[in-house]
């Protein structure tokens, strides 16, 4: 009998216990209702892309030496270089150069093998095309310069999250000035250069 | 006891002195309760779901819908309209007359059961004595539409949830009732104007919450399993069943469903404020305002503040309770098949029959308090 009442109690402890934590839980849910949407609403709204941001490649004609050292370094081979050589001047000339962004992985490695450096790394990362074949950028395209969104007067930049001061995690609304957590790069420059 | 407002008797009154005969008069009279109830009952669908996806989305730090009417008020509306255009499919090989049946019989009952709904002494559609257990009679027809679809879709998926359906309706449909036999028994009465009416007087502390702590927890644990809302949407669970019963059903068919489980967890909240939270009754009882205010109690308006407070009060205890059950799918995880069962036979139908054992020793001990 004693051990039945004791199985019981047991029982009822283990009850409100588990109702105590559900109670636990809903507080933090509650508790999340009065936080600020961390939202960033696209098309009005975006992200500014970090330094090392990989996004589209920018290539620029007039420094390619046509090496082919991004076709070797690449995963896949996909940049497409086509030279011939000019006899008169010894030379390899470039003709066309594309790269396929429908099948870039954006590993960054054609651009950083570069030895001339025509190869360079964007923040645009707005690829969306109908057809995939769209995404084929010859040198042309490949020339072109990146949209920035601070200068789209449509779109509300946002920082992200390595860019905002130590302890906020929200970009809306910040304070005019607020710089983030530690030295910004000119900073350190600065600093190592000057010691 | 003053009545309150009574618009049949007025409505008709006044019909029959443009010279209609008395029984054509009650003929137009009774659809337009019923209209207004239905229609109630959708657009309280359309804001249920915009609470829903505002809350959840406040709940996740997300903003929810927006772009559609003032705060996303109206997109709802363009989802059932969406819904309205779809093509409706049929899956081979499936049981077509009982494919379309299922959903049917699922909302049929659900809309029924608001002819026991009272919003205020004389804001009801029907005062049967038999009130509350019309609702727990028909909600128990729902499982078999929820089957019936399962079993006629031709799918794994939808047979699973269809039973699963079924066993967590019939599992937890006794818990309920328990918890409700324990109301009637202390109200003498199983019409739902009695009930409210024996937590009356008191304000907020006459509500029978206070005097039944263990069954409206019981109820409200049941009613959630019967409007499969997390955390006991087993019957539908995504990540396990696809969408269960509904896995084969597409435009107006699906939002059948779709209506038919907002349409009962409205009502279920409607019935939680009702056998627990004093129906229409203020937290601060209304003649004791009239009565500071020197007003009589017969006076028109008071009664017509008096009406619309109950069904404003009704109203609010009801969406409380939708807030709470929405705050509650962010908190909790779906339990298990066995853990749901566990819970249902194992610890709410014994707690269930042990708080009915205690109700009946505390009203013949205390008849003055619980309602001898």
């Amino acid at each position: 009998m004693l051990k039945f009442l004791k199985q019981i109690g047991d029982y009822a402890k283990e009850t409100v216990q588990s109702a105590r934590y559900i109670g636990q839980g809903l507080a933090v849910t509650f508790d999340h209702m009065q936080r600020r949407p961390v939202t960033v609403q696209y098309p009005y709204e975006k992200l500014i892309p970090s330094e090392r941001f990989r996004g589209r490649i920018h290539f620029e004609f007039d420094k390619c030496i046509s090496c082919e050292v991004c076709v070797r370094v690449c995963p896949i081979n996909l940049p497409v270089v086509d030279w011939e050589f000019d006899k008169a001047n010894k030379k390899k000339k470039l003709k066309h150069y594309s790269i396929d962004f429908g099948v870039c992985i954006f590993c960054g490695n054609c651009v950083e093998y570069c030895p001339t450096n025509c190869l360079s790394m964007t923040e645009e990362y707005e690829l969306s095309a109908y057809d995939r074949h769209e995404l084929n950028y010859d040198n042309v395209a490949l020339g072109r310069l990146p949209y920035k969104v601070t200068d789209d007067p449509m779109v509300t930049p946002l920082r992200e999250l390595a860019y905002l001061p130590k302890g906020v995690t929200d970009p809306h609304d910040l304070p005019s000035g607020s710089r983030r957590a530690g030295q910004r790069p000119e900073e350190i420059v600065e600093q190592s250069s000057g010691s | 006891m003053n009545s309150g407002i009574d618009l049949q008797e007025t409505f008709i009154d006044s019909l029959m002195g443009l010279g209609i005969p008395p029984g054509a008069a009650k003929a137009i009279w009774m659809p337009l309760p019923m209209f207004l109830i239905i229609i109630g009952a959708t657009v309280g669908v359309l804001v249920v779901v915009w609470l829903e996806r505002k809350i959840s989305a406040a709940a996740q730090q997300r903003i929810g819908p927006e772009f559609a009417g003032p705060l996303g008020v109206l997109q709802a509306v363009a989802d059932g309209i969406k819904l309205v255009f779809k093509e409706d499919i049929v899956p081979a090989k499936s049981d077509s007359i009982l494919f379309t049946l299922g959903p049917v019989i699922v909302v049929i009952p659900v809309f029924l059961s608001f002819l026991v709904v009272p919003f205020g002494q004389n804001l009801v559609i029907t005062d049967l004595n038999i009130g509350i257990f019309l609702w727990i009679a028909l909600s128990s027809i729902a499982p078999i539409g929820l089957l019936m679809s399962g079993y006629a879709s031709n799918n794994k998926y939808s047979l699973l949830g269809g039973l699963r359906a079924a066993a967590q309706s019939i599992s937890y449909e006794l818990p309920l009732a328990l918890a409700v036999l324990a109301i009637a028994m202390m109200s003498n009465s199983l019409s739902t104007i009695d009930i409210v009416e024996q937590q009356s007087g008191y304000g907020i502390l006459g509500w029978n919450v206070w005097r039944q702590p263990a069954g409206f927890l019981i109820f409200w644990i049941s009613a959630l399993a019967e409007c499969e809302r997390l955390p006991f949407d087993l019957p539908e669970a995504e990540e396990e069943l696809v969408a269960g019963y509904q896995t084969e059903y597409s435009g107006m068919k699906f939002g059948l469903f779709y209506i038919g489980s907002y349409v009962n967890l409205i009502l279920s909240s409607l019935l939680f404020a009702i056998l627990y939270l004093g129906g229409w009754e203020s937290p601060i009882p209304i003649e004791l305002l009239g009565n500071l205010l020197g007003a009589d109690e017969t006076s028109p308006w008071l009664q017509v503040i008096d009406a619309a407070l109950g069904i404003t009060m009704t109203g609010l205890k009801a969406y409380f309770l939708i807030f709470l059950a929405i705050l509650l799918r962010w908190t909790v995880p779906r339990v298990r098949i066995d853990q749901l069962l566990n819970l249902g036979w194992k610890f709410l139908l014994p707690v269930g029959l042990v708080n009915l054992l205690l109700t009946a020793g505390l009203k013949l001990a205390f008849p003055v308090a619980f309602g001898g």
